[in-house]
């Protein structure tokens, strides 16, 4: 770290006067970058060109060999398509509950610090919780939502044993978890929506359903494609609830990409294909940022 | 890097690189006019204030239920016949034997201790790259920064391998500075306090320079204090990340001794088995910190994740 | 949170500023700590064996209590325990420290897995000298379990216990049914053929009223590869698993094997279809008078059947074999160790074998032989039943990516439960196996 003594004085001495100033200021962040973002790309990129593993043996260049198999890997495939599926089932309710729960917290009803406390305050808890309470309300016998199902009638549900069910049941957490960061970003956006604009409607003496269909949702669709462009590339990087909560089980059915990665480098020593998978997941998400962008700017034209 | 990354709610910029739009979440006073969203509909208002409630219901009944089980004894706490209220009382045994088992403590003293140097380290590192990009000349500036905005496209999750590797060479495995270090690189910090200070007025700089202020007097005395608010966003944000951050902090750390929070609750156990009650009290008291937080200067928080969220976009 | 008191000050400055004194108190600690690269807690204090294992439950317990039993034998020593979580997790953080030099002095490992450690360098081997100073012999071991510890003339792992694959039995459904001997042990001759076990299912089942045999392996990542390796190994038949592949098996004696597991759970004489926890509750319930598990499930049983009794799993084709693996203390790679905290953790261990009586209330068969044959434990009934199974134990192939909670037994397990539950034919199910088989050889090893 430099200190503020270290700082640059302009003709102080000759060495300062011949480093730019802005350059000085610049350093710091530029060397970490350079040391913990463009090295480890790099080096990942040349680990997943070698045979690098976890234990001892030194690693040797083995070509293409990694991609080659990473192509031909039916458990790579399924876990991308793992990902792409939670990315689908999470997104579409994390962007439309926001927008219910901005919408209705927006009229300005009584209540205002609960409602967000309410909506908001999950989205603070570190994951771990999470994955902890979690576990706790889909416990098969003892846990709150398969007593309540019971007591309204209904059978008992597997949540996280059961294949057709694990991954609904997380992408439900997830929501829980994190929809309150996407309600915060519409309720601002709603708070910049012009005042007189609802005024010209109530002169029309349009009603509720009016301002909502011709004034209110209409303003709000430049961010609900910002909000919907987020919440993708922050869906396709799922791991942590998935991990703790079912380790990617049952048998395998909700193993998303990302933890793929992590136990194909750390549980199986792979390093070197790890780092290979790594590179087709990172493609994954810039074919899917570059769509995003080719339709906003679509979108604005 | 992942000090902006905030699990499954990651918030990378960004595509179009538009003004940062301060988005201001201070109520508007209406007092005495009509609801500008509702009209004058009693109807309307009922509903609405009644699909309120039950969202919020629904929202607040899982972490009801974990309080509720946290001051459960075990024994009740795993009796599938009264599920709901327990037989014998509440009490606080979950909390007192989680707390004196010690680990917890030192759990939150160890997120505490990380989340504040990934957070001093990364805004004062990025204010100040930040303000090299904006304010000043050098060679090279404008590939440097879009190298830094590209970068904001990588996913720290394909770091991971690399950084494990890098550490391993470097002997850092199981120490704070490999859990800290790679969090401290955020482009999207760095992109959006360039855009920050592009935003403030060229007059007062140049009136200290002037009186002779160098660049670091002009950094530090004049356009920081201008840029608290923003600053506050920015940290917040960052701590917020790097105190909820999971994957890196548990891939760079094996011994239960540097864990953090989210780690350390999940990775090591009782030696004496699932006891319900006790996982819950952790769970609320790992919870506990950022939530009271979050009751002091919720303002704050919420303006900081509007503005810092967007990335600026 | 650090204890620092809040300020002085204006009220509403006080919040603030307390806030940053936090903040401050905190990067000073880091900035000493941290940078300097000694923030972990290898600096510890020096009498300290740290020890990692993943027992939870009534063995978590009992680890405790022979910590403490253990503390006269290794005086001025203390042994700091950390549980994890169990399972594949387990072992990867244990690489994973390993491979960064900052492990614990010692941990817990399964046997099954040193194929996977002991040649990829994360291991240190044992010093048999040092041992020996502590009362420590490779003659206390029994030879089955002994040959798994050794790699390229090093010894990588001390043997805890050995845990094997057996029967528990009700004893009275049993006695009815005619299959219990003079001195009360099970009548290993009438299950000592397949159509043998079939009709002493059927002969249980009749005296129990209900059901015969229970058996749980529905989504089970381990147990129907349990049963079946235990059983082909009965068979005499070759596993061997080259590297770089293809396996070289007996695709006969496999298909006979799983043609016998799928009528060992028809549904009828025996449940069909239950998963673990079922098949627990099935036999602790006297739903079934007699059940196919491993022997760490004692302590469930004998809490619903005081009189529960057990036995080695019965030679059921021509050669006695018996699943099992060992837990077993390993040392996690320390590339410049203080040879004298070597030494501590040598006696540390040597210590824990010694109290090893309390490990065998749980069940578990204690490897270190002077425990074994003290009267002591030959009271302790039934662990002394089926002691002798260690004489017959059948670990896990040796290979890179077998052992206890491998990607491998589940890919396994899964296959056999397709032919148990799903009806696949066994002929089809032993070349599924097959194929997952050289889909694992295949891969590189990555030592």
């Amino acid at each position: 770290m430099s200190s503020p003594h270290a700082a640059p004085r302009p003709g102080a001495t000759p060495v300062r006067r011949a480093v730019p100033p802005g350059l000085l200021f610049a350093l710091p962040f530029l060397v970490l970058f350079a040391v913990f973002m463009v090295w480890p790309l790099v080096q990942g990129l040349w680990m997943s060109l070698t045979d690098t593993s976890l234990s001892a043996h030194a690693p040797s260049f083995i070509g293409l060999d990694n991609f080659t198999e990473a192509f031909g890997d039916a458990e790579m495939w399924r876990a991308l398509g793992h990902t792409v599926f939670f990315t689908v089932i999470s997104t579409v309710p994390l962007v439309l509950v926001a927008l219910v729960m901005a919408l209705l917290v927006h009229t300005g009803l009584p209540g205002q610090w609960v409602w967000r406390l309410a909506f908001f305050a999950p989205y603070l808890l570190p994951v771990g919780v999470v994955s902890l309470l979690w576990m706790w309300l889909y416990q098969p016998d003892l846990g709150l939502y398969n007593h309540l199902l019971d007591v309204v009638g209904l059978g008992q549900v597997a949540w996280l044993s059961d294949e057709s069910v694990a991954m609904w049941a997380i992408a439900l957490a997830t929501l829980w978890w994190t929809v309150g960061f996407n309600f915060l970003l519409y309720l601002a956006a709603l708070q910049a929506v012009p005042d007189h604009l609802y005024e010209a409607a109530a002169l029309d003496g349009a009603g509720a359903w009016r301002r909502l269909w011709s004034i209110t949702l209409p303003q709000l669709s430049r961010i609900t494609v910002v909000i919907t462009v987020l919440q993708i590339l922050a869906s396709l990087k799922v791991f942590d609830q998935i991990y703790l909560l079912t380790k990617g089980g049952p048998n395998g059915s909700t193993r998303p990409i990302v933890e793929y990665v992590y136990d194909i480098g750390f549980t199986g020593y792979r390093l070197g294909y790890a780092s290979a998978i790594s590179y087709v997941f990172f493609a994954l998400v810039l074919i899917a940022s570059a769509a995003q962008y080719a339709a906003l700017r679509r979108r604005e034209k | 890097m992942t000090s902006t990354e905030l699990p499954v709610r990651t918030a990378p910029a960004s595509q179009a690189a538009g003004p940062i739009r301060e988005l201001a979440i201070t109520r508007r006073a209406r007092g005495g006019r009509t609801n500008l969203t509702l009209g004058e509909n009693r109807v309307s208002r009922v509903l609405a204030l009644g699909a309120l409630a039950v969202l919020a219901l629904v929202w607040l009944l899982p972490a009801s239920w974990a309080l509720l089980t946290a001051f459960k004894s075990e024994a009740d706490a795993s009796d599938p016949a009264h599920w709901f209220w327990p037989r014998h009382g509440f009490t606080l045994h979950g909390f007192s034997t989680v707390w004196e088992r010690g680990d917890l403590p030192l759990w939150m003293l160890n997120s505490l201790l990380i989340s504040a140097a990934v957070t001093v380290i990364t805004v004062l590192v990025s204010a100040m790259a930040g303000y090299a990009f904006s304010r000043t000349r050098f060679p090279a500036r404008r590939p440097l920064f879009v190298l830094t905005v590209a970068a904001v496209l990588v996913p720290p999750q394909i770091l991971i391998v690399p950084w494990f590797q890098q550490m391993l060479t470097l002997h850092l495995l199981d120490t704070y500075a490999a859990v800290i270090l790679p969090q401290t690189v955020a482009p999207v910090m760095v992109f959006i306090l360039k855009k920050h200070f592009d935003s403030l007025p060229d007059e007062l700089e140049e009136a200290a320079r002037i009186d002779g202020a160098g660049h670091w007097r002009i950094f530090w005395s004049v356009l920081l204090p201008l840029s608290r608010p923003m600053l506050a966003a920015v940290g917040i944000f960052v701590f917020i990340g790097a105190w909820n951050n999971f994957l890196w902090p548990f891939v760079s750390t094996s011994d239960p001794a540097l864990m953090t929070l989210p780690v350390g609750i999940t990775s090591v156990k009782d030696a004496y088995g699932i006891q319900y009650a006790q996982t819950m009290a952790s769970a609320v008291l790992a919870a506990l910190p950022l939530v009271v937080v979050f009751v002091f200067f919720q303002r704050h928080i919420v303006k900081s994740v509007a503005t810092t969220g967007l990335g600026g976009q | 949170m650090t204890g620092t008191p809040a300020p002085v000050g204006p009220p509403g400055l006080t919040r603030r500023r307390a806030l940053t004194a936090a903040l401050a108190t905190g990067t000073a600690v880091l900035g000493a700590g941290a940078l300097s690269g000694c923030g972990s807690a290898q600096a510890a204090d020096a009498s300290t064996v740290r020890l990692w294992d993943l027992f939870s439950g009534a063995d978590g317990g009992l680890l405790n209590d022979m910590v403490r039993a253990a503390g006269p034998d290794m005086p001025g020593t203390h042994i700091e325990r950390t549980v994890l979580e169990w399972g594949t997790p387990y072992y990867t953080k244990l690489a994973m420290a390993s491979a960064g030099g900052r492990g614990p002095d010692v941990a817990v490992a399964h046997m099954s897995r040193l194929a996977g450690y002991a040649p990829s360098g994360l291991l240190d081997p044992w010093d048999l000298d040092v041992l020996a100073e502590y009362g420590i012999r490779r003659d206390d071991f029994t030879d089955a379990v002994w040959a798994r510890t050794q790699y390229r003339g090093h010894t990588y792992a001390v043997p805890l216990d050995t845990h094997p694959f057996i029967v528990f039995f009700h004893p009275e459904p049993v006695a009815k049914a005619g299959l219990l001997t003079k001195d009360g042990t099970l009548d290993a001759d009438a299950f000592s053929s397949p159509d043998r076990f079939l009709a002493a299912g059927k002969e249980l089942a009749k005296a129990s009223g209900k059901q015969g045999v229970a058996f749980g392996y529905v989504n089970d990542t381990a147990q129907g590869w349990r049963l079946f390796y235990g059983l082909y190994k009965q068979t005499g038949g070759i596993f061997e698993l080259p590297e770089g592949g293809p396996a070289k098996v007996d695709i006969d004696r496999m298909t006979e094997v799983i043609a016998f597991m799928a009528k060992l759970c028809d549904g009828k004489v025996n449940p069909g279809r239950l998963d673990y926890p079922a098949a627990i509750a099935a036999f602790a319930n006297r739903q079934t008078a007699m059940i196919l598990s491993g022997e760490w499930e004692l302590g469930t049983f004998r809490a619903a059947d005081p009189k529960v009794s057990a036995a080695p799993f019965p030679t059921v084709f021509d050669t006695p074999a018996i699943y099992a693996d060992s837990h077993s203390f390993v040392l996690p790679r320390h590339p410049d160790l203080d040879p004298e905290r070597r030494r501590r953790t040598h006696r540390a261990v040597a210590a824990l074998l010694k109290a090893g009586q309390i490990w065998a209330t749980a069940g578990h068969i204690p490897a270190y032989g002077p425990v074994t044959r003290t009267a002591a434990y030959h009271r302790l009934k039934p662990q002394s039943h089926y002691a002798q199974a260690q004489d017959h134990v059948v670990l896990d192939p040796t290979a890179w990516f077998a052992g206890a909670g491998s990607d491998f037994q589940n890919a396994m397990s899964q296959v056999l439960q397709q032919a148990l539950h799903d009806g696949l034919a066994p002929d089809r199910a032993a070349r599924a196996m097959v194929r997952r088989l050289n889909t694992f050889l295949s891969k590189p090893s990555p030592a």
